[in-house]
């Protein structure tokens, strides 16, 4: 399905793309998966700078962020039906990520918010 | 990520400064239950920074035992498929993803004084 992905008053067309996206002709670039060059981008952020990476220890991590998202939604989701809520959000995830055993990586992403959100009240949510 | 030009890219409001697509993690996250109804707009943004770290925790570690395991032979600089298997048998919290990469593991990297990673891959390979 190529639908577009509706978000609810989304201003902006939610095109996936952001303008450099690679072409979908590249099978492992499906709706499944994380683009193959963001992830060899953050991949290589992490080692020296001589570092090589084979094509196929992407495409293996490649895989894995997908398990991952799945991972740590499907508890979220979990959640959320236990409290009887429809809206997975992004306490959720935090508490997912926790319970999972990621609670490392709950401060650098609590910052990431925090700029976030900053960001967003300079500039009115067209949305919500 | 901190610069300002960062900033200006929220406008665009699709990726903007965030290092992977948000509609394509959406649509990841819909299709990993078919409970999950509605996913809040923050949703994605978290996981676009808690997938950085996951990349860049995997792919650390997986760096690590390739060093280690080549410390007495000709060093190599390219990480392998099996580096990131190894990575992940050895690391408990990434425990989920083992059968991703059971059948891929090859045993072509010869631990040295991590033998009982290899024997934690065959038991998962024999039960």
């Amino acid at each position: 399905m190529a639908e577009v992905p509706a978000s609810p008053g989304g201003g902006c067309g939610s095109h996936e793309s952001g303008g450099e996206r690679s072409p979908q002709s590249n099978v492992r670039e499906q709706d499944r998966y994380l683009p193959i060059a963001n992830i060899g981008r953050i991949m290589k952020k992490g080692l020296p700078a001589n570092a090589k990476i084979a094509k196929e220890a992407k495409d293996t991590v490649q895989e894995c962020v997908s398990e991952f998202i799945s991972f740590i939604t499907s508890e979220a989701s979990d959640k959320c039906q236990k409290e009887k809520r429809k809206t997975i959000n992004g306490d959720d995830l935090v508490w997912s990520l926790t319970t999972l055993g990621f609670e490392d990586y709950i401060e650098p992403l609590k910052a990431y918010l925090i700029r976030y959100r900053e960001m967003e009240v300079c500039i009115a949510s067209p949305h919500q | 990520m901190r610069q300002t030009g960062a900033y200006s890219g929220i406008l665009s409001r699709k990726t903007g400064p965030h290092s992977l697509p948000l509609a394509r993690i959406k649509k990841i996250m819909k299709k990993s239950s078919d409970d999950v109804k509605m996913i809040s707009g923050e949703a994605p943004i978290v996981f676009s920074k808690a997938c950085e770290l996951f990349i860049e925790e995997l792919t650390k570690r997986a760096w690590i035992i390739m060093t280690n395991n080549n410390m007495h032979e000709k060093r190599r600089s390219t990480l392998q498929k099996d580096d990131v298997a190894s990575a992940i048998i050895a690391t408990d919290v990434f425990d989920f993803l083992v059968n991703l990469v059971s059948s891929t593991h090859d045993n072509n990297c010869e631990l040295n004084d991590e033998e009982s990673h290899q024997d934690i891959m065959e038991d998962i390979q024999n039960s």
